[in-house]
């Protein structure tokens, strides 16, 4: 018995201008929202505003966004791990490096460093994860809304 | 033949490469059996799958639970055992390190011979890459034919997408692994199920086709997807019970326990006392501790420890050797009130020692712990509990999949302990 399969090609343009990236000016919001196909919802809370991109697959991305215009935190959930390299920045390596030296652990990957702090957790269908930098959270506002 | 035709011009990052009609070349019958929401019948057939917990094929794995599983070329009695796999209730689909497999499976391409490959990340940063296959998938007496497998490629033909590598680690060596490979038997039928399927595909698809001249997303019919094998059996598919025996407070060199498939399906598979936990559409419940709700908890496998909270909230120590895992000197007990969708809703206690005594006991020759616990996240606001393999000992843990139903009525995705 012969299977047929049906499947449609899309093709992800090659290069995609640069996502608002963890430490970085947040003035490429509107080029994620296009690349995810993301609603994009962004609230002013007290010290620091959120940009929250949504997309119809299940996907959230949240940047925090510093009132000189700082991206000081990200976080994600998603059914599939994210493009983390796009999200972080700078910051990736500080992921490659901690991905080698936690190999006994089994499990989420939890960076807390003076400079940078990351957690990335979940099971498939359900990932999450959160990074910070310290010295980019605005005045009065707690690492704690990073989420 | 069924050709799809639509227009994505208002997708702007994507275009309509190409309409094709694709074969499974060689492949044998799907068996697509319609099992969901019936009720669980009674069977007699042999549904007992051994395991064990080890230090597994690297000799390095703190608290690793193995099974051996058998796969044939679809449709023959050419087959081969594969030891060492991984058992993982934190990921759907059977994936084996290519270098473990020496069948010859067929794999999944369309008519202009692009193969499917699947790019997974996972929580850690590793990933795996490699081709989908086709193979019968055997374990017990439990036969599922024409099961989309993925092999982990050892030297891909085709480089990882850079946006799913994340710069960790490529789990393509028994080494990096610590397994042959990994059999996901958590609460869904497919690894990424109707997301994949749809037009345009989901921005974070794993799904690609490749040729000489690289690879695309791709929309991939569920069928088509890696499955979890356990419901496309004939019998004993609504779910899993995972049992293993407890094991001292100081660890064990290894645990042997049961993978039995069904749930209330025979006699050795039935809920009894166990309080079922159904889970929102991600597998997910909530816990309760200290009086703050987090809502996104599981349960794993898959995972070494009980990963819970994070050091600063609980008031505990990292490990300095291990960091991540936690070194709290002496051991803690902790009572968490896990809550399902269903509103059942229990205490539950567990406890957890020093990292750093667990891993030096018996000459570091102990991998099986009921006490290893490390940091889920960095702050409360973004914790959870993900009670992984030490939450499995000294009881009866049972795995419910989505869209079949369990004792009672009850419709997976659920657990039950």
């Amino acid at each position: 018995m012969k299977i047929l399969l049906s499947l449609v090609f899309a093709l992800l343009l090659a290069s995609v201008p640069g996502w608002a990236v963890l430490g970085e000016y947040a003035n490429s919001v509107t080029t994620d929202q296009q690349h995810m196909r993301a609603q994009l919802t962004e609230t002013v809370r007290q010290g620091y505003s959120v940009k929250e991109l949504r997309s119809a697959d299940g996907k959230t991305i949240r940047e925090y966004v510093s009132p000189a215009g700082l991206v000081f935190g990200v976080s994600w959930h998603s059914p599939f791990m994210p493009d983390l390299q796009q999200l972080l920045g700078s910051y990736y390596g500080r992921l490659q490096q901690a991905a080698q030296t936690q190999r006994r652990r089994r499990g989420p990957l939890v960076i807390r460093t003076k400079d940078f702090v990351l957690f990335s957790g979940g099971h498939m269908r359900s990932f999450e994860g959160a990074a910070y930098v310290p010295n980019l959270l605005p005045a009065n506002v707690s690492a704690e809304v990073v989420r | 033949m069924k050709i799809l035709r639509q227009g994505y011009a208002q997708f702007m990052f994507y275009s309509l490469l190409s309409v094709a009609v694709l074969g499974l070349a060689g492949c044998g019958g799907s068996s697509s059996n319609s099992n969901s929401n019936n009720n669980p019948t009674p069977s007699t057939a042999d549904n007992t799958q051994a395991v064990e917990v080890n230090s597994g094929p690297a000799n390095n794995y703190v608290n690793g639970i193995f099974t051996t599983v058998t796969i044939c070329v679809p449709g023959s009695s050419t087959c081969q055992d594969i030891p060492n796999v991984l058992v993982d209730s934190g990921s759907e689909g059977l994936r084996l390190l290519s270098s473990a497999v020496t069948l010859q499976l067929p794999t999944i391409t369309d008519n202009s011979s692009n193969t499917l490959q699947e790019c997974v990340g996972f929580a850690d940063g590793s990933y795996v890459w490699g081709p989908v296959a086709s193979a019968d998938v055997q374990m017990a007496g439990e036969k599922a034919s024409s099961v989309p497998i993925q092999l982990i490629s050892a030297s891909a033909t085709y480089p990882a997408p850079n946006t799913c590598v994340n710069g960790g680690t490529n789990d393509n060596t028994i080494s990096a692994l610590g397994a042959n490979g990994i059999l996901g038997i958590g609460n869904f039928q497919q690894d990424c199920g109707a997301n994949c399927a749809a037009t345009p595909p989901p921005t974070q698809d794993p799904y690609y086709l490749c040729s000489n001249s690289g690879c695309q997303v791709a929309t991939v019919p569920v069928q088509y997807q890696l499955q979890n094998p356990v419901w496309m059996f004939p019998q004993n598919n609504n779910g899993v019970l995972i049992s293993l025996p407890s094991v001292p407070d100081t660890g064990a060199p290894s645990a042997s326990g049961s993978l039995i498939f069904g749930i209330g399906t025979q006699s050795d598979n039935a809920v009894g006392s166990a309080q079922v936990y159904t889970t929102d559409a991600s597998g997910n419940f909530q816990s309760v501790y200290n009086g703050v709700s987090y809502s996104s908890s599981y349960i794993d496998s898959g995972s070494n420890a009980i990963y819970f909270l994070d050091a600063t909230t609980l008031g505990i120590s990292d490990c300095t050797n291990y960091p991540g895992w936690y070194c709290p000197g002496s051991t803690l007990s902790y009572t968490v009130t896990n809550t399902g969708l269903n509103g059942v809703s229990n205490n539950l206690t567990f406890n957890i020692a020093d990292a750093n005594s667990l891993l030096s006991a018996n000459n570091g020759q102990n991998w099986a712990f009921n006490n290893l616990g490390g940091d889920s996240g960095t702050g409360q606001s973004t914790d959870y509990f993900d009670f992984g393999l030490p939450f499995f000992y000294g009881r009866k843990v049972f795995v419910g999949i989505e869209n079949m139903t369990g004792p009672n009525g009850v419709v997976g995705p659920y657990w039950a302990y």
